[in-house]
């Protein structure tokens, strides 16, 4: 259970730092430029971030798959990562993660 | 905006449905997406609350996520170059990866600063929308959704889907692989260090791949 409190001061901060972001260079666009080598180094955010928080929330959690090791997470969204690649579409690679992990768990309890 | 909008439905669902199983209320889920309106960041954000992670951390976590929106105001910057202060904030509250896309696409279609800012913002809101009722389909759906669904590991998944499209070459792929292992080995450190050192240590190592060489 989260903390009020808690909840609504990260919610107001990151509220106030994401438009700040947002707005900062529409703000100030005649007097900001950014070059083509920062731009670059922004372009590599996503890559740097969205591994980094999906990868340990599928290694650590306490899996029930005996013959995967109890890594069935892990071995499921490298397969998705795969399905994400060749179908480009976010509800096909959510429904094959889902399904696959939903009947993988049930056929081992069974 | 329509062709996007598959895409929008089933993430808002993740993030409406993962706000209900933390114990969130309606009116706090609403509420976030209203105030931060950042999908990729409220998720992160939301997981690393649940762990009871120092406010400190959530929210630098949640702005490195969010970085990338300072590539979006740059690259709408000359449109609204002569737009008042008042409405270059008021549009730049609406910058998501999804209005970026739509408008890049777009943009050569119109002559005019006004005609490009219309578009976009009936691009934006139309997003806006979208989101805001996914979210509220996702929450009340998550109520009711039985465990043995695990709807919270959409979470990854989602991130997955999202990571893709920013692949476009090795250099990114070696990036994102060194992320995920590095976030692997240091997800023991305390406070939740792990992400934020991942994070820095992989856009370092962006950095040292994408550097100009030098001729001799």
């Amino acid at each position: 259970m989260i903390q009020a409190e808690y909840f609504w001061l990260n919610t107001f901060l990151l509220a106030v730092g994401t438009l700040l972001i947002r707005s900062s260079i529409l703000m100030f666009s005649s007097k900001i430029i950014i070059s083509d080598r920062l731009k670059e180094i922004f372009s590599f955010i996503p890559s740097a971030v969205l591994p980094a928080l999906a990868a340990p929330m599928a290694f650590y959690h306490p899996g029930t798959v005996d013959w995967l090791f109890n890594k069935e997470r892990v071995v499921i969204l490298l397969l998705a990562t795969v399905v994400a690649y060749f179908s480009k579409k976010m509800t096909t690679t959510l429904l094959f993660g889902l399904v696959f992990l939903y009947l993988i768990t049930q056929i081992t309890y069974s | 905006m329509i062709p996007i909008i598959p895409g929008i439905i089933p993430f808002g669902a993740v993030m409406g449905s993962v706000s209900s199983e933390v114990g969130l209320s309606f009116f706090q889920t609403v509420m976030m997406n209203m105030l931060v309106f950042a999908g990729a960041s409220q998720l992160a954000a939301v997981d690393l609350m649940k762990m009871e992670t120092p406010v400190i951390i959530v929210l630098v976590t949640g702005l490195i996520i969010n970085l990338r929106f300072l590539l979006y105001s740059a690259a709408y910057s000359p449109v609204m170059q002569k737009s008042r202060l008042l409405s270059r904030v008021f549009n730049s509250y609406f910058l998501t990866d999804q209005s970026y896309a739509v408008m890049s696409a777009n943009e050569h279609r119109f002559n005019s600063n006004d005609e490009k800012i219309q578009f976009y913002l009936g691009a934006a809101v139309c997003m806006f929308i979208v989101w805001q009722i996914s979210v509220i389909a996702g929450f009340i759906f998550g109520n009711f959704a039985p465990k043995s669904w695990a709807l919270e590991y959409a979470i990854p998944l989602s991130f997955v889907c999202l990571l893709i499209p920013s692949l476009k070459n090795n250099k990114y792929v070696t990036v994102a692989l060194f992320s995920a292992v590095t976030a692997v080995i240091l997800k023991p450190m305390p406070y939740n260090l792990g992400l934020i050192t991942t994070a820095t240590l992989s856009i370092l190592l962006g950095i040292y791949l994408s550097r100009k060489k030098r001729v001799i």
